[in-house]
């Protein structure tokens, strides 16, 4: 054990300080520092727009009633919207940014429904008037007497769909039940991405450790399955540390400290997605990292081993592609297939926990296929790894790696 | 009789129909240089690496340390033959990691690793990267790369491809102190004189079998012709038992038949020839390599 926390340790260390993993790393943040940087150079009116999206409280907009429908406006839109007698003078106001917008509407709206807004900024940068709705509604539903009739003209009608076949469960509203889909469904991309960024550090790394041919001088020192979990967890390791920045830096750049907090809550109100997400996600990275470090071993330079196991990213992607599926039917039988096959269950189930009650067979069947097939893949894979890293020059076909195999 | 720190019994590894080590048995003792001697593709590295468990033996059984292979991983240093380091990374950071592979601790492996760097003159390239070293440089770090660890037992393959004689030199004398420290070496090389001079005894393979095994003294004695070199002023032109003579410079070689060399000598002293030198002939040991090997390839055909 020793030895292979070495062997991470070392992985992890001498990649971790390479310049091109360096710049890889930072390209992202550096990526959404220059978008930021170009759209407040080029467009202050763009980041006013933010500025706007995020400090809605200075957001006021001047009407000038010329119908007299909306005077005086009704108290609870008092704060944002603001009676001006005269154009001219809420051009002014506008001018000196004490109002965002100014809205006009002549003696003739009741008839033709024509307004003009007036407002700083561009095209680009949006009018703001999709807000304008709900404060024209209220004024004119005011009219009507009936209070029960005004809420309904306001909000028509709250729907209780029930789907047939499909035992949905929605806890927490649209809201909760929209997170409860992205969370695990971002976790399958998470996996997705780990795996195919790790990939090609675990392949670089055999292909160098091959070419370089150093490695019969590692394998007198440690046994193949000893190299393999070490550069497994300390690649696995390096490509998480280099997706933990880019959602860091994502977040923090995009103010999405509290998107990321709206994320993370409702995974503690079920921990139990939460907790099983993790152990898919732990236990598919183990059972591909291990497949991929074994397979990039075969090639004989770094840019055919990563040929090789381009296929396992396919397979690692398939439930994602398969999504409407999962979410129409998270029950389906080809769901359930999928769900106990170890190289598609890890993404498979993180998709599909969060909406259905998932049968505690394929739960515990998933995982303990998976937990099979790790020792499996590290057993084959450490032979797969003793023959193909010394084998030198041309790529063995199947017939020659099924029978090579059997000696090895 | 000194213990045996290897030995292997019948050893067979195939790979398809091809037979790459055909029940080959031989030990090796504490403290000795031993050969691995063969043509190209005679079966030495897939021995060595089935000693040292990169392979696994089809059958026959393997004794290293009084364990088996693969159980003392700490004790063996083993330089192969398909050999190199991570040229990217800086010598003394290679020769530690390699060091911690083997068990030892990052401090000691360092020492070990500055002391050997000074020991073959490299301690000034110990900061440098691998790849920035010539050629030879390269091979004596990576030399250094199977001691770094203080191994009891040396399994060397081709050690001396691709040195200077400058530096075949300094890897000999490395070689010989190790050896005075009690420790033992298993040497395959193309050297033959090399191998004259250092090995202790030999196993000579081609196409997986044993050909030779034995002390090296004892099996050129075996091979040696019954022929003796003299060196004197003047020789008698008849003298029974032999059956040609040829003269090489100053020296006479005659070939010998029905007598000894002792009787030969005895027949000199007799004539009263004012003898210089005398000795016994011997075959160097690259013609009973090809000889060997040539036969057995011939008596396949």
């Amino acid at each position: 054990m020793r030895k292979v926390l070495t062997i991470a340790l070392h992985e992890y260390w001498i990649n971790v300080r390479r310049p091109d993993f360096i710049i890889f790393t930072s390209l992202v943040p550096l990526l959404g520092i220059v978008a930021l940087v170009v759209s407040l150079f080029f467009g202050r009116q763009a980041g006013g727009a933010i500025v706007r999206m995020f400090d809605s409280g200075s957001d006021v907009t001047a009407v000038v009633d010329r119908s007299g429908g909306f005077t005086p406006i009704l108290p609870r839109f008092e704060e944002e919207y603001v009676q001006y007698g005269d154009e001219a003078e809420a051009r002014t106001a506008l001018e000196n940014d004490e109002v965002q917008r100014v809205v006009v509407v002549p003696d003739t709206y009741r008839q033709e429904g024509e307004v003009t807004v007036v407002t700083e900024g561009s095209r680009f940068s949006g009018s703001g008037t999709s807000g304008l709705r709900a404060f024209f509604t209220a004024h004119l539903v005011e009219e009507i007497g009936d209070e029960t009739l005004q809420a309904r003209l306001i909000d028509p009608y709250d729907a209780q769909v029930e789907y047939i076949g499909e035992k949905a469960q929605a806890s927490g509203g649209v809201a909760g039940e929209i997170l409860s889909f992205i969370v695990p469904f971002l976790f399958g991309i998470l996996l997705a991405v780990t795996i195919f960024v790790s990939s090609g550090y675990l392949v670089r790394s055999v292909a160098e450790e091959k070419s370089s041919r150093v490695i019969e001088i590692v394998l007198s020192s440690v046994t193949p399955q000893q190299l393999l979990a070490g550069k497994v967890i300390g690649l696995g390791a390096l490509g998480l540390t280099q997706i933990l920045v880019w959602i860091a830096s994502a977040a923090g750049l995009g103010g999405g400290l509290v998107v990321l907090a709206g994320i993370l809550l409702p995974l503690f109100t079920r921990v139990e997605v939460f907790g099983l997400a993790l152990v898919y996600y732990v236990l598919g990275f183990g059972v591909y990292a291990v497949l991929i470090a074994a397979i990039g071993t075969l090639g004989s330079s770094f840019q055919e081993s990563q040929q090789i196991t381009g296929i396992f990213i396919f397979i690692a992607a398939i439930p994602m592609m398969l999504t409407g599926v999962i979410m129409t039917n998270p029950n389906a039988i080809v769901v359930r297939v999928l769900s106990w096959f170890p190289l598609t269950a890890p993404t498979t189930m993180m998709l599909r926990l969060p909406l259905a009650e998932v049968p505690w067979t394929d739960i515990a069947g998933s995982i303990v296929l998976l937990l099979v097939t790790i020792p499996l893949v590290v057993w084959l894979g450490a032979k797969v790894f003793r023959l193909g890293m010394l084998m030198y020059g041309k790529r063995p076909g199947v017939l020659e790696i099924v029978r090579l195999l059997r000696h090895a | 009789m000194t213990e045996s720190v290897l030995s292997a019994r019948n050893l067979c590894k195939r790979y398809g129909g091809h037979v790459a080590v055909d029940d080959l048995s031989f030990k090796v003792q504490q403290g000795e240089v031993f050969g691995l001697l063969g043509p190209n593709g005679a079966g030495k590295t897939s021995t060595i690496r089935i000693l040292m468990d990169i392979f696994k033996a089809d059958s026959g059984e393997v004794e290293l340390l009084g364990g088996r292979p693969g159980e003392s991983r700490e004790r063996v240093g083993y330089l192969p033959e398909e050999r190199g380091l991570y040229r990217d990374q800086r010598v003394l950071e290679v020769l530690t990691y390699l060091g911690r592979l083997k068990g030892v601790d990052g401090a000691t492996a360092k020492d070990r690793a500055l002391a050997l760097l000074e020991r073959v003159e490299l301690e000034e390239w110990s900061d440098k990267r691998v790849k920035e070293l010539s050629r030879g440089m390269q091979q004596k770090v990576q030399f250094i790369a199977c001691l770094i660890h203080d191994p009891e037992l040396l399994i060397l393959d081709e050690p001396f491809q691709g040195l200077d004689p400058v530096n075949v030199e300094m890897i000999k004398g490395l070689m010989r102190s190790l050896v005075s420290e009690g420790k033992t070496v298993v040497l395959s090389a193309h050297q033959m004189n090399l191998v004259e001079e250092l090995c202790d005894r030999i196993l000579l393979i081609d196409e997986g079998r044993a050909l030779l095994y034995g002390s090296l003294k004892q099996i050129k004695r075996d091979f040696a012709p019954n022929s003796v070199r003299v060196r004197a002023a003047e020789l008698p032109t008849a003298i029974p038992g032999v059956i040609g003579s040829e003269r090489q410079g100053e020296v006479t070689l005659f070939t010998l038949e029905g007598i000894g060399a002792q009787e030969f000598l005895a027949a000199l002293v007799e004539s009263n020839v004012e003898i210089e030198s005398f000795e016994r002939a011997t075959v160097p040991l690259n013609d009973i390599f090809v000889a060997m090997v040539q036969g057995n390839s011939q008596s396949e055909q």
